[in-house]
């Protein structure tokens, strides 16, 4: 590795000469005759960056073979399997903040890798996100996600609603700030089959994370500092009440228990949903006249408060290098390019987040100026709620307790349960989950 | 005469029942299968529309942005429909020739415990791919046959064994004996024979086999996510993920890659049509 | 004689045997050996402990377990007898056309076409309780005002995936059936006839015993391969919600990649394949004694 280092400097140099600055500002070394092999993360939203990867090639003489491209619960599912086969020579992988803990030993600590202001270049939230047991196991992506409120502008310009609200709920009706005012306006707005006040993820990971951050708006712990289950609280119980509620009142689609992301935003597209909390891949889908119906009728807010703070579950997608990798260097490089400020910039231009402090401001300026009121709207949305932005607590077992819980809150929302049985139950299986892993 | 007006007309009713039944029965089978095609031609706005739109218009986008490059939508098709084509092609050619053995072996030699040989390799088709996928991954893995093609039609051929075996077996039971006894009187050897005389009449089964073998191959999604990885050996079924993200859903994108998996097999299925149902009729039963 | 040592059937049985056995048993044997450890996929080591019979009983003392193990039952009994109702009935109405039988019997198979991944996110869209295609159908001629939840009531779920794996699977059922009564001599038929037997006893009595050996090939077959409706179910519900359509395999396939816990899962994965084993040779041994009956036995 030594020699090889030597050997890049020496032809550093001169790859700049040859190339004379092939449009990188930054040194990404030389790697001659090295090929990574890589498995990243496929589907649309994710392939614009891989395009810029002809670059690094062309910057560095190294080659990047993608060896695998699949989307995202299937690629968990390869490295898990690869894990357990052993095959896991390959070098960059694809990674989210969700999984990162449970791929223990799999990935090395970038920290050792990189310098501490290169590292300072990333929004610290997200660095933090990516820590786990103090190791910076990824590098974060333009692929930030946390959730806004969308609403359809138009029911807050009618006269006649508005004085009915106030008669109704004694206060004026407008965006809503608080999660409580979001319950009282989607029943009010509701209009079963045809039109519904709002609608959430309700299975698998995303109504537990809708859940989650409930939760914690409402100032209650999903696990106690022992890592022992939480979330039978007081605050919890008020978090999935207010999930209960909506649902009895149905102000929201009866099969809203059905519904994962897809569902959710072919709903609001649809035009038949008053609010909707929702991530910033839809943001550019729902204001396209060619794919939505609510186009031009769409608003976009931060993102409502619970009684003690606002919700913010929030990821991001980011590439690792694994231990196991024969050219880490080349491999760390690969990743740093594909994160760094002009990658961002690029892939973000296809409307998703960036998760570098510059990029932020660069997009939230370029978006004033260029006259996009809908895309300035939506930025300052996502710039005003990413600051309150929290990830899963980050524990190998997420996952899993995920799985325990969500039949569980299901079983409430339908009405099997009640609040309070449905979470001891789900408690009750965590809390065997962790002892079983031996937290205590 | 009146019984005999009222006789044609109970006939002519029951002419129009059996008709309407039938329309309405092919109406459940095509309406689904048709609205994927349908949904393939239209914009994604009208797809998810609601109040729906039941006067589609028509659009070729999503077709135009999967055969476009990558980061517009467009996804490796040629790629996908070549491996797909491969792997379905050589696992049922292989699959036939194996089949075609065993099946040769379980009608025309007596040996002990032959329900039970019999019974037993039928047992392994029941082995859900799910059960499957990962320990089979794992002894791939270690073969280094992961994400090859060679490694999908081997899982394949395991797979449509049973079946081929079964099918080609009561197929040659039906051949007479003596057919094979006359043909090595006059100098063949039983391998002569067999591709003179049985193969030829045996046809039909193969045919119908072989089609089962092609469909089960081409539509196989659970052992073909776990054991393909790149673009150089993804299948079709599983390119399908491709229109998936970790938020979002392409279902137009999706119906067209679906259409482009559902077409050559329709067309195969036409085509083979009259050797299917000589096929199963002798091989199956009469066995 | 030496070189005659493998019997002449055991070498034309032999290219089968090895495929299956490099395929299908040493992964299971694999499995099996894993069921017994707390293999977890992420942790690799963990794979050398033995903790003996701890995942069976596990398994076998959780509520949850045995409510998706009888709920995969019910829901093989229902969908394979339907499939086997409708398939009955789609071969008569189609054995009794004339004109344009082939173009027929290929539209027949069309679902047969659809990859079972497809066929899940084909009805759940069209399942949908808000824009879903049935609902609209619904809402639109007046039928129902209401919005249907398919995928969330407990009945409704069911019947939606039971509906969904019929369509996909009666195909199955129907051309195999249609060979059959291509097969069908005429004689006892015209007899019956001229007996004055109606068209129902003629049913009954004579192209219904003909029938059984195709109506058992058709169930072994697809008793054989049920477990792809796991691709259909996962996609469409999940399992849920609150488990109200978790089935074995939906259990076993969270608990092994989600979860990562593949010791257990595998544990799962052996009651379901003895569970396709029972149903396969049940129906194996009603098409053998059928046979018999018809003197086709061998």
């Amino acid at each position: 590795m030594k020699k090889q280092s030597v050997k890049g400097l020496l032809l550093a140099g001169a790859a700049v000469l040859v190339a004379s600055e092939s449009a990188l500002a930054q040194d990404y070394g030389s790697f001659d005759g090295v090929t990574i092999e890589a498995k990243l993360i496929g589907g649309q939203q994710y392939e614009a960056l891989y395009g810029r990867i002809a670059d690094w090639e062309a910057a560095t003489g190294g080659k990047v073979e993608i060896i695998s491209k699949k989307s995202h619960f299937e690629i968990d599912k390869e490295i898990k399997s690869d894990m357990a086969a052993g095959t896991t020579n390959w070098c960059v992988g694809s990674n989210h903040s969700s999984f990162a803990p449970q791929y223990e030993g799999l990935y090395v600590d970038l920290n050792d890798h990189l310098s501490d202001e290169e590292i300072a270049g990333f929004v610290p939230g997200t660095i933090k996100a990516s820590t786990v047991d103090g190791e910076l196991l990824m590098l974060p992506r333009a692929q930030f996600d946390v959730s806004v409120l969308y609403y359809l502008k138009s029911n807050y310009t009618d006269a006649a609603k508005a004085a009915a609200f106030k008669q109704e709920y004694g206060y004026d009706l407008a965006v809503p700030e608080t999660w409580e005012q979001v319950k009282d306006q989607a029943i009010f707005f509701a209009d079963p089959p045809n039109f519904y006040g709002t609608q959430y993820a309700g299975k698998d990971e995303a109504i537990v994370g809708r859940f989650y951050e409930m939760l914690v708006a409402e100032g209650g712990q999903y696990l106690n500092d022992d890592k022992s289950p939480a979330f039978n609280s007081e605050a919890g119980q008020r978090a999935l009440q207010w999930f209960v509620d909506l649902y009895e009142a149905k102000a929201v689609p009866a099969g809203t228990t059905s519904y994962v992301w897809d569902d959710l935003g072919q709903g609001f597209a649809s035009g038949t949903v008053a609010l909707n909390l929702d991530w910033p891949g839809w943001a550019g889908f729902f204001n396209d006249p060619a794919s939505s119906k609510a186009a031009g009728n769409v608003g976009v807010a931060i993102q409502p408060m619970g009684s003690v703070t606002r919700t913010g579950w929030s990821g991001h997608h980011g590439f690792s290098v694994t231990s196991d990798c024969d050219n880490k260097e080349a491999a760390v490089s690969l990743v740093r390019f594909l994160t760094s400020e002009e990658s961002q910039l690029a892939e973000s231009a296809g409307g998703s987040l960036p998760t570098r402090s510059a990029v932020w401001e660069a997009n939230v300026k370029a978006a004033e100026a260029g006259g996009d009121a809908y895309r300035a709207e939506a930025l300052a949305a996502f710039a005003a709620g990413a600051e309150y932005a929290f990830a899963v607590p980050p524990i190998p077992e997420w996952g899993e307790s995920v799985n325990i819980v969500f039949p569980e809150l299901q079983a409430a929302i339908v009405g099997d349960k009640t609040v309070k049985e449905a979470l001891d139950d789900a408690v009750e299986g965590v809390d065997e989950l962790m002892q079983d892993a031996g937290y205590y | 005469m009146d019984r005999n007006l009222a006789h044609r007309n109970r006939r002519r009713a029951l002419k129009v029942a059996h008709f309407l039944t039938l329309f309405v029965v092919m109406s459940i089978i095509c309406i689904p299968g048709l609205w994927i095609v349908l949904n393939s031609f239209r914009p994604t706005v009208e797809i998810m529309a609601k109040p729906p739109v039941w006067t589609p218009s028509f659009t070729l986008e999503h077709y135009r942005a999967m055969f476009g490059g990558a980061g517009e939508g467009g996804v490796p098709v040629f790629s996908y429909f070549r491996n797909s084509l491969i792997v379905s092609v050589v696992s049922t050619a292989i699959a036939i020739l194996i089949g075609m053995s065993g099946g040769y072996a379980f009608a025309r030699y007596r040996f002990r415990g032959k329900a039970g040989w019999f019974v037993g390799l039928m047992l392994f088709r029941a082995v859900p791919g799910v059960a499957l996928s990962l320990p089979l991954f794992i002894v791939f893995a270690r073969l280094g046959i992961i994400d090859t093609h060679f490694g999908l039609i081997l899982a394949y051929v395991a797979m449509n064994v049973p079946f081929t075996i079964w099918l080609t077996d009561g197929f040659f039971r039906q051949i007479p004996k003596e057919l094979h006894e006359a043909a090595e009187i006059d100098g063949c050897t039983r391998w002569q024979a067999f591709w003179k005389v049985e193969f030829p009449v045996a046809r039909s089964g193969i045919a119908s086999a072989a089609i089962f073998a092609f469909l089960t191959s081409w539509n196989e999604f659970a052992l073909a996510s776990q054991l393909t990885r790149s673009v150089g050996s993804k299948t079709m079924p599983v390119g399908l993920l491709d229109f998936t993200a970790e938020f979002t859903i392409n279902w137009g994108g999706m119906c067209a890659l679906a259409v482009l998996m559902i077409v050559p097999a329709l067309i195969l299925t036409f085509i083979v049509q009259k050797h299917l149902i000589a096929g199963l009729t002798f091989g199956g039963v009469k066995g | 004689m030496f070189r005659r040592r493998l019997p002449e059937w055991f070498v034309l049985l032999l290219p089968a045997i090895l495929v299956i056995a490099a395929v299908v048993l040493i992964p299971l044997l694999f499995s099996l050996y894993s069921s017994f450890t707390p293999y977890r996929l992420t942790r690799p080591s963990s794979l050398w402990r033995w903790v003996g019979t701890a995942n069976y009983e596990r398994i076998l003392t959780d509520a949850k377990f045995w409510s998706a193990f009888g709920r995969t039952v019910l829901f093989l009994t229902i969908v394979l007898n339907l499939e086997l109702v409708f398939g009955l009935g789609i071969a008569l109405l189609v054995n009794k056309v004339t004109w344009g039988q082939r173009t027929l019997r290929t539209v027949l198979m069309f679902p047969m076409m659809f990859s079972p991944i497809l066929v899940g996110f084909q009805f759940k869209f069209i399942f949908n309780d808000n824009v879903g295609l049935v609902n609209n159908v619904l809402q639109s001629t007046g039928i129902s005002d209401a919005a249907l939840p398919w995928l969330v009531d407990e009945k409704l779920a069911m019947f939606s995936i039971m509906f969904a794996e019929i369509w996909m699977s009666t195909s199955v059922f129907a051309i195999l059936i249609l060979a059959g009564l291509f097969a069908m001599p005429r004689d006892p038929l015209e007899a019956a006839k001229v007996d004055g037997c109606t068209a129902f006893q003629t049913f009954r009595h004579i192209t219904l015993p003909f029938l059984m050996p195709f109506i058992f090939i058709a169930m072994t077959i697809r008793s054989l391969d049920v477990a792809r409706a796991y691709d259909i179910v996962q996609i469409m519900t999940g399992g849920g919600p609150a488990r109200r359509t978790e089935l074995l395999w939906t259990l076993m396939a969270r608990t092994g990649y989600v979860d990562a816990r593949m010791g257990l899962a595998n544990a799962m994965g052996y009651v379901s394949i003895l569970l396709s084993i029972v149903f396969t040779v049940y129906f194996f041994r009603k098409l053998s004694a059928a046979r018999a009956e018809l003197g086709m036995g061998g």
